[in-house]
């Protein structure tokens, strides 16, 4: 009896094995356009700009946030009030904008995975998840902070189309979106609207050392015309992306210290 | 235990220690000297704070929070999370709160050992070269 369920058992695990064999010699699912390189986005990144510098050094420089926006009626209005701190919400998620433009406080971790690229900020508990596999956006698709989105490779430059975010989230810049837009920090802020649609241009450079992302920004209900900015991130392999948990303390969590005062 | 609070008007000091949130809050015209023991660090994101009781020449205790960047930056920068432990002696130099409570942002730390740290003001990058 013993040995029967041991020759079964063999029998299963051979049985397994074929089976996965099988599955590695099936048609590779990952698109044929993908370059060679591709899995060269996997690793940690590090916005090039500082406090000192938000820019970063050249030749890889952040483009600065626009002083003067084209804003609509709406998109002004909102941008007074996100500049208002009685209306900052406390750890607020970010949206996909906020996830790609700190200057060097956070890192950013990008995994590739097959069918999906998914980029996992440290200032955010949630990740942007970029479907490679040459799917659409859904029709019927349920608005979420970090949006949809699909990404498809245009030679050496992965070209990603985010829409579908909630409107709700901080504005691209400023007090309590992570960025610092001058040494006063009295640019307007920039709100976007569940009407944005964001479209990445993100490549290599500098021998793999650097990531470029070239963001172009729609959004109709906010702006006149489009927002488009290149931000720079270094390849830092000695650094590890730390958990964030906005709502540990609550002298911590976004923006309170302006309103607490910052009790222990 | 003495204690020197000095709050010098100074020029425009170069840059705050993060971004998370607007540091207006805080007066970056004065910087407040303080020597103190620590009582607790709190070693998380957004923002690492260190609690100090700073004792004044009357005897008196007040506790100061100092307000650091994100243990990202402050590891990049030198700092452990066991860099400092309580009850260690330090002075401290920061930018206090406009409201007059009792926090500031972290300008600079003398630990025991006589090393001096920064807030977790990031590095510039390497340099970078084009490609």
């Amino acid at each position: 009896m013993r040995e029967n369920v041991a020759v079964v058992s063999r029998a299963v695990i051979l049985a397994v094995i074929l089976a996965l064999a099988g599955c590695t010699s099936s048609p590779n699912p990952v698109p044929a356009s993908e370059p060679s390189n591709a899995s060269r986005l996997t690793g940690v990144w590090v916005a090039v700009g500082t406090f000192d510098d938000p820019a970063g050094p050249a030749p890889w420089q952040n483009t600065p946030w626009p002083s003067n926006p084209p804003f609509t009626e709406w998109g002004a209005e909102r941008s007074r009030w996100l500049g208002d701190i009685k209306n900052v919400v406390p750890c607020q998620p970010g949206g996909p904008i906020f996830a790609m433009q700190d200057i060097g406080i956070f890192p950013i971790e990008i995994l590739e995975a097959g069918d999906r690229i998914v980029i996992k900020p440290e200032n955010s508990a949630l990740p942007r998840r970029i479907f490679t596999d040459g799917r659409g956006h859904p029709a019927d698709l349920e608005p979420s902070w970090m949006g949809h989105s699909i990404g498809r490779w245009e030679g050496d430059v992965l070209v990603v189309d985010t829409i579908g975010t909630t409107g709700r989230t901080r504005g691209m810049n400023g007090v309590g979106s992570n960025a610092r837009v001058s040494r006063d920090d009295s640019n307007p802020r920039l709100p976007t609207s569940d009407q944005l649609h964001l479209v990445e241009r993100i490549r290599l450079v500098a021998d793999g050392e650097i990531l470029e992302d070239e963001m172009t920004m729609t959004d109709p209900k906010a702006y006149t015309a489009p927002i488009v900015v290149k931000h720079y991130f270094q390849r830092r392999p000695d650094i590890e992306v730390f958990e964030y948990v906005c709502n540990e303390r609550p002298r911590n969590s976004t923006d309170v210290v302006e309103t607490l005062g910052g009790e222990p | 235990m003495r204690c020197v609070i000095t709050a010098l008007a100074l020029m425009v000091i170069a840059v705050p220690a993060a971004a998370h949130h607007s540091f207006a809050e805080f007066d970056r015209t004065k910087r407040l000297t303080m020597t103190g023991v620590v009582r607790e660090v709190q070693w998380n994101n957004p923002h690492t704070w260190i609690q100090v009781l700073v004792t004044d020449d009357k005897g008196r205790k007040t506790e100061w929070g100092f307000e650091c960047g994100s243990p990202n930056m402050m590891t990049r920068t030198g700092w452990k999370r066991t860099t400092l432990k309580t009850g260690d002696r330090v002075v401290v130099v920061g930018n206090p709160l406009k409201n007059g409570r009792t926090n500031a942002l972290l300008v600079t730390i003398t630990l025991p050992d006589g090393r001096v740290l920064g807030p977790g003001d990031a590095p510039p990058p390497k340099p970078l070269k084009k490609g």
